[in-house]
């Protein structure tokens, strides 16, 4: 009698330690009552700036407090979390694909009725439209954040040589000629890591392809054969350029070598700039639009939101809390704290200083010349990053048509759910413009 | 009085076996359940799904994304296991016989074990791509001059040498302990009868070690079938995919990528067959064991 009651306590702890285990924490005032909003972005290189306006928060409020996580690989901690039903106050994600799926999944509340929305610059508004699968009533994200890809180059060693800005393509490859013949590596590449073949595809595709290729092949009006063949073409040129054997560096080794001066310019984001100076903080760079067009009117600066705040849904009780810390968040001089620390174009209007290895992208920037990176719709399981280090790998003749082949099949396969919900519901909805997201 | 005995102690082994079975139960079989229930969706890993039926399992098998990592992780398991258990046995050989500083050259090659996959791969990484070239490149070898992690044909090799370098220790650990059950007796008959070296080791130790050499063989495949670390580390399933293996493909698209149903049927099948793989190369290992 006594041992069976013995194990019954036993599983009764056992089980009561498992509920503990289980249930999480579902605590939403802190021990002093205060209203805790809980931000999870993704942009680990930026947790000092974000701990300073955390602390700067905190400091300024009584009845909320602001805790602000930015771990390493977020996107996989966040959804882990979402598996398990844990949802933070507000995410901070990049414009992307992911971004499209939470929202696809009913993940993020409408914030419409939030004020700050009509300081936004217009084009990073339609940049988050854009990644809409079926277009959507109402608002759902506020881009925070912008970044530039486009050419990274040595301002000290183009004025030492005296070689100028490239307009065209043409241009551009004169000028890697010409640095080739002053003994000076033009490209530099870190192709191990897959991601970085994206860098120039992407400023290449804003130049050369339809900003809304990808809307226009799931509503079956496009392929993607036609639309990436030069895309791809000027992808490959690129390599005459670079170092030998690109895909046996990864990008620090890219990133460390154009900071060391190995190279004369960087095919990458501005993104990049922070680990480049990192390995010298000394170094001088500038950057230039990726002419991938002939036709220099035709050229686009590559921007997209970089870091965009979306509430989760369910979040209505606290609402008022979270428009708090966005407005705290949009204030100009903590916009500024994370551009000081961060190259980074702000999506709010308004006069910030801008980093100066901007200068030679900013008349795009003041103008209104962007458009978004194309693979912010590639579905990352399709890992076309992977497919593209292939194609660049393939040395056979019909190395182009097997690419884009596999392009056209494989995005056909991952997006079969997709392509057959767009489909049922532009044949529900006529009216619509079957060519998604209008762009200006 | 006795039987009363008995039954107190049946009692006390179900209390220790109980919370462990639950634990399991929960941790365990409850995950791989719910991951099975999953396969049968077209869940991303968050959200709102639907059940779809048999189609992650039908697409498993059409996808050349999938086949490919199935032959690259079988032909790395297979190299790698069949490597590391050929010199392990030979360093276990060499480190039970009488030489000077045993114990200490068995703790130097037991280091490889105690160090973290993903650090070895990193500093393997930075040798691949920095030393041995620059080595190549001065002696003027043209297959060292450049990267081998570089190029689709060459990669594996690269994580087959991480993987074996690592996985070498602890199989080396277990022919050693295999080693010392083996009397010496057994080997004072055989040299009465003038068995030596090759035939020895053939005829005498290896027939008596044969349990270990099991455990090896299932304890190696299934590790080198499991291979995620290294590639991580060393590749990231690049040059053109070459070196995407099972777990890996399974993570990164089932986790990062939105492909949490249909990597559910992958890891599902990838169980079975590792199942199966184990309990064939049991069964097979079991017939031939010897006993004294």
């Amino acid at each position: 009698m006594r041992t069976h009651r013995k194990a019954a306590g036993l599983l009764a702890m056992s089980a009561a330690a498992m509920a503990v285990l289980l249930s999480g924490c579902g605590t939403e005032k802190s021990a002093d009552n205060k209203t805790v909003v809980e931000i999870v972005q993704y942009k680990p290189e930026a947790v000092k700036a974000f701990e300073a306006l955390e602390e700067k928060f905190n400091a300024t409020h009584d009845d909320i407090e602001l805790k602000i996580d930015s771990p390493n690989d977020a996107m996989t901690i966040l959804k882990t979390r979402f598996i398990r039903e844990d949802y933070p106050d507000i995410i901070g994600i990049g414009g992307d694909i992911n971004y499209s799926n939470f929202l696809d999944s009913d993940m993020l509340m409408d914030i419409s009725d939030y004020e700050g929305l009509s300081d936004i610059k217009e084009s990073y508004l339609r940049n988050a439209e854009e990644l809409e699968f079926i277009p959507m009533d109402g608002v759902y994200t506020v881009p925070y954040m912008a970044n530039a890809a486009g050419v990274l180059y040595n301002r000290d060693i183009f004025e030492e040589h005296g070689w100028t800005i490239p307009e065209t393509l043409d241009e551009f490859y004169a000028l890697c000629e010409e640095i080739q013949k002053a003994g000076i590596q033009p490209l530099y590449f870190g192709y191990k890591d897959t991601w970085t073949c994206l860098a120039p595809w992407n400023a290449i595709c804003v130049d050369v392809a339809d900003s809304d290729i990808c809307s226009q092949v799931n509503a079956g009006s496009a392929t993607f054969a036609e639309a990436y063949r030069p895309v791809a073409e000027i992808t490959k040129s690129l390599l005459q350029y670079a170092q030998e054997d690109p895909v046996a560096y990864s990008y620090n080794d890219a990133c460390t070598a154009f900071a060391r001066g190995e190279s004369a310019m960087y095919v990458i984001g501005s993104y990049a700039v922070p680990q480049i100076r990192s390995v010298n903080p000394d170094l001088n760079i500038d950057s230039f639009v990726f002419p991938g067009s002939n036709n220099a009117d035709e050229n686009l600066l590559n921007s997209g939101n970089d870091l965009q705040w979306s509430v989760m849904a369910g979040k209505e009780d606290k609402k008022e809390a979270i428009y708090t810390v966005l407005d705290f968040l949009f204030e100009d001089e903590n916009i500024q704290t994370y551009l000081d620390d961060q190259s980074a174009v702000p999506c709010k209007k308004g006069d910030f200083e801008l980093p100066s290895m901007l200068d030679g992208m900013k008349e795009y920037i003041e103008n209104d010349r962007m458009a978004d990176y194309q693979d912010h719709h590639y579905p990352s399981e399709m890992s076309v990053d992977a497919m593209i280090q292939t194609y660049l790998l393939d040395d056979s003749e019909n190395a182009l048509d097997t690419f884009l082949e596999r392009f056209d099949t494989e995005w056909a396969r991952y997006n079969r759910d997709l392509i057959a919900k767009v489909r049922k519901y532009y044949e529900e909805h006529p009216d619509s413009n079957s060519e998604g997201g209008e762009n200006a | 009085m006795k039987s009363k005995g008995a039954q107190e102690r049946k009692r006390t082994f179900l209390l220790i076996t109980i919370p462990v079975v639950v634990l399991f139960f929960c941790f365990n079989t409850l995950p791989l359940i719910r991951g099975f229930l999953y396969s049968f969706t077209n869940f991303k890993g968050y959200g709102s799904y639907e059940w779809v039926g048999l189609r992650n399992y039908t697409d498993l098998f059409g996808d050349a994304r999938v086949g490919k990592s199935y032959l690259f992780t079988f032909k790395y398991a297979l190299v790698g296991t069949i490597l590391t258990n050929v010199i392990s046995l030979i360093l276990a050989l060499g480190l039970n016989s009488k030489i000077r500083a045993k114990s200490a050259l068995r703790g130097v090659y037991f280091i490889p074990n105690v160090l973290g996959g993903l650090v070895i791969g990193y500093i393997f990484s930075f040798i691949f791509t920095y030393v041995i070239p620059a080595v190549g490149q001065k002696l003027g070898i043209g297959a060292l001059s450049s990267s081998i992690l570089a190029s689709a044909g060459t990669a594996w090799i690269g994580i087959v040498i991480v993987g074996c370098w690592q996985a070498i220790a602890m199989n080396t650990i277990i022919y050693i302990s295999g080693l010392q059950t083996v009397p010496e007796d057994v080997y004072e008959a055989g040299s009465l009868d003038g068995v030596t070296g090759w035939k020895k080791f053939k005829y005498l130790t290896f027939p008596l070690i044969i349990p270990f050499f099991s455990t090896n063989m299932v304890l190696s495949m299934k590790n080198f079938l499991m291979v995620f670390d290294q590639i991580m580390a060393l590749t990231k399933g690049g040059p053109s995919q070459s070196t995407e293996s099972i777990s890996y493909l399974i993570y990164q698209n089932g986790m990062s990528g939105g492909q949490f149903g249909f990597q559910s049927a992958n890891a599902f099948v990838f169980f079975v067959m590792i199942v199966a793989i184990s309990v064939f190369q049991m069964t097979v290992t079991n017939k031939k064991e010897e006993q004294l």
